[in-house]
């Protein structure tokens, strides 16, 4: 992996930390049930959008680190694997951030603003699923 | 190759579009909902459904409540009543209650002769007992018709109306057999419109037999919108994420549904009041409007602008004396749903911010009182008279654990009668045993000191609270002053006097040491005898709790005894018990010192007993359940 661009590495890098970080946001809301906290249970929409955060994070950590050892054989194409790298990793961020974002603060029947990053980070994942896809079938 | 994976893409791709598709073009819980034979859309009413859609939670919690369930179709989700083809027998005559499927049927004795099968159409209640109604086809229309048999919730029995409602046996079974076109439509449901057919002229409408209705409710049960008023114009509003989030951003002002706890206090316990204060039209000539096209009030309207709550003098017609009956002699109310008319009286609303949002929550957990944590306990006063939480005693002048430094029990104490049971008082004040007395209404020191009389509770209210208090100078009944107020309200008291003082019996926070209940178990057993079952019922319960406390021996005797049994047999029992009451007694409860109801060796006073029973005010009470 040291011979790895960096842009792979810190792929890779953001993979980790987002299954570092979703793994024990999944416990945690595991503990808001258990405890019986009002400000989670209460609202049947920030229940839904941090439990969206949650699982997104968890499967686009994993998508991130799927990438980085597929990256190399399947994207060839330095610029292309740089390209799909930086929007996979925008969009890895983005869309857990943006929901758990949306359920802080969020209205009675609407997420807050912060939900505006999940469609944002959305766009980010298609560009890069689609470049990516594009890359492997000229893969040698 | 291309073509094998293209048909894999559009596979693929196609299967998410598809459900979405048919999720939009299939079934729409919405719109089955409007379509329902009861059901109307008319007056901007848009449903329950509609509003949960963007409100999940404060539909949950409403749902959960029993607004929700207070009138459904009947299915067997709704019913909660035993349809197990078993006979029950009332005032001499037998009904059978049974399934067929899903159809709930009972098999009743008919008007004129003979027997009838009636289906349950609708049920209304779903906390204490469940009502049921038939559909019977008219001339024109349609009426709801109350079925003579109710299945009490909690105790879990079939009853006969006669017997739960507060009057006097009766066995006439057509006594309580009411529309819900014209009665219980506008309260027990959302945006009711009775559509009492015009074909027929008013002289009909006053005759039941040629009643027709064309019924129809916004949504079964008390949704969303009897509280927040019709639903349309906000939805339509906010069906763009632009308004919404637009509006997210400027503030929460949206005038188009109403917030009861975001307006004025006297509109906001107009909300409440709709139902929970009784009321006739104003003027009261739109009776006739209301039976057609339903109340005019909506949430957030001065409820004054369309109705005149229910006072003691309010007349009807030339007549102003109808529902003084309603209330004890200060004007208080004394059955509920005149909880409006009991805030609206209390200092706290007139010279506070007290309104119903104070301690109840429509969206709370506590789905019995819809009371908000807290406010069953002297919170519910603290949070704005702190100062006495500080040195409780200090105010009360009773210990400090006792119900007798309990806020509730003395400034809304149970007085208030409603579905078989005593509820506290909503007008919040101050007891006064003068005042409580002469005007027929049971004080808040007696119902809990069960031994003590009034001129007791007159003379303690001086000597604690100062010179203003005084000893009551008579009682409505004629009552002597002198016997134990309990006592004296159970055996000459009117009818709410004596189920108030039947539950309030049974109370073991009473400052009386169960030996030393000898006169109230006595005379509990002499209400066993009343001639009103719901009375009766509440004498037993007590009765069964006493037993409990300082078991007599009598325990099985009382689990027997049905308050709506056949009346040979249940005054059998009960003089039986009366008869043997010395005998048990001895030993284990003290003889009185100062009583006249109980002689030597706990020997009642039938005599005295007697006369005071004689003093039973006869009056009728209509109280329109």
């Amino acid at each position: 992996m040291s011979d790895s661009p960096k842009h792979l590495r810190g792929t890779v890098f953001l993979g980790w930390l987002l299954l570092a970080l979703a793994i024990p946001a999944g416990l945690t809301l595991e503990a808001l049930h258990a405890l019986k906290v009002e400000v989670y249970l209460g609202s049947a929409l920030r229940r839904e959008l941090w439990t969206l955060a949650h699982a997104h994070g968890n499967l686009l950590g994993i998508l991130c680190l799927v990438y980085a050892v597929l990256a190399e054989r399947w994207v060839p194409d330095p610029k292309a694997q740089r390209s799909v790298s930086r929007w996979l990793r925008t969009g890895a961020v983005l869309m857990p951030l943006g929901f758990f974002a949306g359920g802080v603060l969020n209205f009675e029947g609407d997420p807050s603003f912060g939900v505006l990053l999940v469609p944002v980070g959305g766009v980010c994942l298609v560009v890069a699923l689609t470049r990516a896809a594009f890359a492997a079938r000229s893969a040698p | 190759m291309l073509p094998r994976s293209l048909g894999v893409v559009v596979v693929t791709a196609a299967a998410p579009v598809a459900i979405v598709v048919s999720l939009v073009l299939g079934f729409d819980v919405v719109e089955h909902e409007a379509s329902r034979a009861l059901v109307h859309r008319d007056a901007d009413f848009v449903g329950a459904t509609t509003c949960q859609r963007c409100h999940p939670d404060q539909h949950a919690t409403w749902d959960r409540t029993f607004h929700s369930s207070m009138t459904q179709y009947a299915d067997p989700d709704s019913v909660v009543g035993v349809f197990d083809g078993r006979s029950v027998t009332f005032y001499g005559k037998s009904a059978c209650v049974f399934r067929d499927g899903e159809r709930f049927l009972m098999d009743l004795p008919a008007k004129g002769g003979g027997r009838r099968t009636a289906e349950v159409a609708l049920t209304v209640g779903s906390r204490r007992y469940q009502q049921y109604f038939e559909r019977i086809e008219r001339r024109e229309g349609v009426v709801m018709r109350r079925l003579p048999l109710l299945w009490h919730i909690e105790a879990k029995r079939w009853l006969h109306l006669n017997g739960v409602f507060l009057g006097s046996d009766d066995a006439n079974w057509e006594k309580h057999t009411q529309n819900w076109n014209q009665n219980c439509i506008f309260c027990h449901n959302t945006g009711p419109r009775p559509g009492y057919l015009t074909g027929g002229s008013e002289r009909e409408l006053l005759a039941s037999a040629e009643r027709t209705f064309d019924s129809k409710v916004a949504v079964l049960g008390i949704a969303c919108e009897s509280c927040h008023g019709p639903g349309r114009a906000h939805v339509e509003r906010y069906q763009g994420i632009a308004t919404r989030y637009g509006d997210y951003l400027v503030a929460d002002n949206d005038t188009r549904i109403v917030h009861p706890n975001k307006i004025d206090k006297e509109r906001s316990v107009g909300v409440c009041g709709q139902c929970h204060g009784q009321r006739v039209p104003k003027p009261l000539q739109r009776y006739w409007e209301w039976r057609r096209t339903g109340p005019t009030f909506r949430s957030g309207d001065h409820l004054s602008d369309h109705v005149t709550p229910v006072r003691p003098d309010t007349p009807v017609g030339d007549d102003s004396g109808v529902f003084a009956a309603r209330f004890w002699g200060d004007g208080t109310p004394r059955l509920t749903a005149y909880e409006y008319q009991g805030v609206t009286m209390s200092a706290c609303y007139l010279k506070g911010s007290m309104t119903c949002g104070t301690c109840h929550s429509m969206h709370g957990d506590d789905v019995h009182g819809q009371v908000k944590p807290g406010m069953r306990t002297d919170r519910a006063c603290l949070q704005c008279h702190a100062k006495i939480g500080n040195d409780i005693q200090a105010h009360t002048k009773h210990a400090p654990a006792s119900s007798g430094s309990r806020c509730l029990e003395c400034h809304m104490p149970r007085i208030v009668y409603g579905i078989v049971e005593a509820h506290r008082s909503h007008r919040i004040d101050v007891p006064d045993a003068a005042r409580d007395v002469e005007h027929g209404r049971p004080n808040a020191c007696t119902l809990c000191h069960l031994d003590k009389s009034p001129i007791w509770a007159g003379d303690k209210m001086r000597e604690l609270w100062g010179e203003s208090y005084r000893r009551p100078a008579k009682r409505p009944s004629g009552a002597p002053l002198t016997l134990p107020d309990a006592s004296a309200s159970l055996l000459a008291g009117d009818p709410v006097q004596r189920f108030v003082f039947a539950r309030s019996a049974g109370r073991l926070d009473a400052p009386v040491a169960p030996a030393d209940k000898a006169e109230l178990r006595v005379v509990l057993q002499t209400t066993l005898l009343d001639a009103y079952p719901s009375i009766r019922w509440r004498a037993q319960k007590s009765l069964v709790a006493l037993e409990r406390e300082l078991p007599l021996g009598i325990g099985q005797d009382l689990a027997r005894w049905d308050h709506e049994g056949e009346i040979v047999a249940r005054k059998e029992v009960a003089h039986r018990l009366l008869g043997s009451f010395a005998r048990l007694g001895l030993g284990k409860l003290r003889q009185p010192a100062r009583t006249t109801l109980l002689g030597p060796e706990l020997r009642p006073n039938l005599k005295l007993m007697r006369s005071l029973l004689n003093l039973q005010s006869k009056s009728a009470i209509s109280i329109g359940e």
